[in-house]
């Protein structure tokens, strides 16, 4: 079973970060990232953009919208992601919590839901 | 360029509903998704895409203190909430927003682009 760790932290604490702090703060995901492919759970993973690169399209009365900026103006942003290949809830909950960003900021899990009739890509 | 599409909308009732009756909701727009993925395929043949379980089924893990505390989610507190997301490869932000108004859900939802960090 897939599950979705979204992580969400301040984007203003990172932008204030020192390179030094930066450098420590990436060691530590990369720490994470190499005991979760060890373990076999690692099924994927990325970093976000800023929101201030954020683009929004919305489709409304057949026209296109777009806006710069992120879906939502919030203090703690979706800043990346792993997905998981855990057996159970309790496994995803026990890696979540391994990631750095849970110990500042929180570490959303969710489950992937796949449609038995769907195309999969 | 690496994009995220991350695919906001009101899940509501949706959530609820029994599997079935979702999949037969979802076969009505099941043409638009079809030809969605025949033009993300074309532009990024190694594009993923990756639906969310509902927002009952959403948990918050937050260490403090050495702590852990877990929630129920979702984290954010918005009517519309990340139901999914495509991670795809393209030329250019113009390619981006022209395939993100294909996304069934840009005409109830949000999709929202975020370049991805290489």
């Amino acid at each position: 079973m897939q599950y979705m760790a979204l992580i969400y932290a301040d984007e203003e604490a990172w932008s204030g970060f020192s390179e030094e702090q930066r450098a420590a703060a990436y060691e530590q995901y990369r720490a994470f990232g190499r005991e979760a492919e060890e373990a076999g759970v690692l099924a994927g993973g990325n970093e976000l953009g800023s929101t201030r690169d954020a683009t929004t399209v919305r489709v409304r009365d057949e026209e296109t919208l777009v806006t710069d900026g992120p879906y939502a103006e919030v203090k703690e942003a979706l800043g990346g992601f792993y997905l998981l290949e855990c057996e159970s809830l309790d496994e995803a909950l026990d890696w979540a919590a391994r990631i750095p960003g849970a110990h500042h900021g929180a570490v959303e899990v969710r489950p992937v839901y796949v449609d038995p009739n769907e195309v999969q890509l | 360029m690496k994009y995220a599409m991350l695919i906001y909308g009101d899940d509501g009732a949706w959530a609820d509903l029994p599997e079935e009756e979702r999949s037969e909701l979802r076969a009505a727009e099941m043409p638009q998704w079809t030809s969605l993925f025949e033009e993300l395929g074309k532009a990024d043949p190694s594009v993923v895409g990756k639906e969310l379980d509902g927002r009952s089924t959403a948990k918050v893990v937050q260490v403090r203190d050495g702590e852990r505390i877990v929630t129920d989610g979702p984290f954010a507190e918005t009517k519309e909430i990340l139901g999914g997301a495509f991670l795809v490869d393209l030329p250019d932000l113009d390619e981006a927003i022209r395939l993100a108004a294909l996304v069934p859900s840009a005409k109830h939802g949000s999709i929202e682009i975020r370049p991805i960090v290489q």
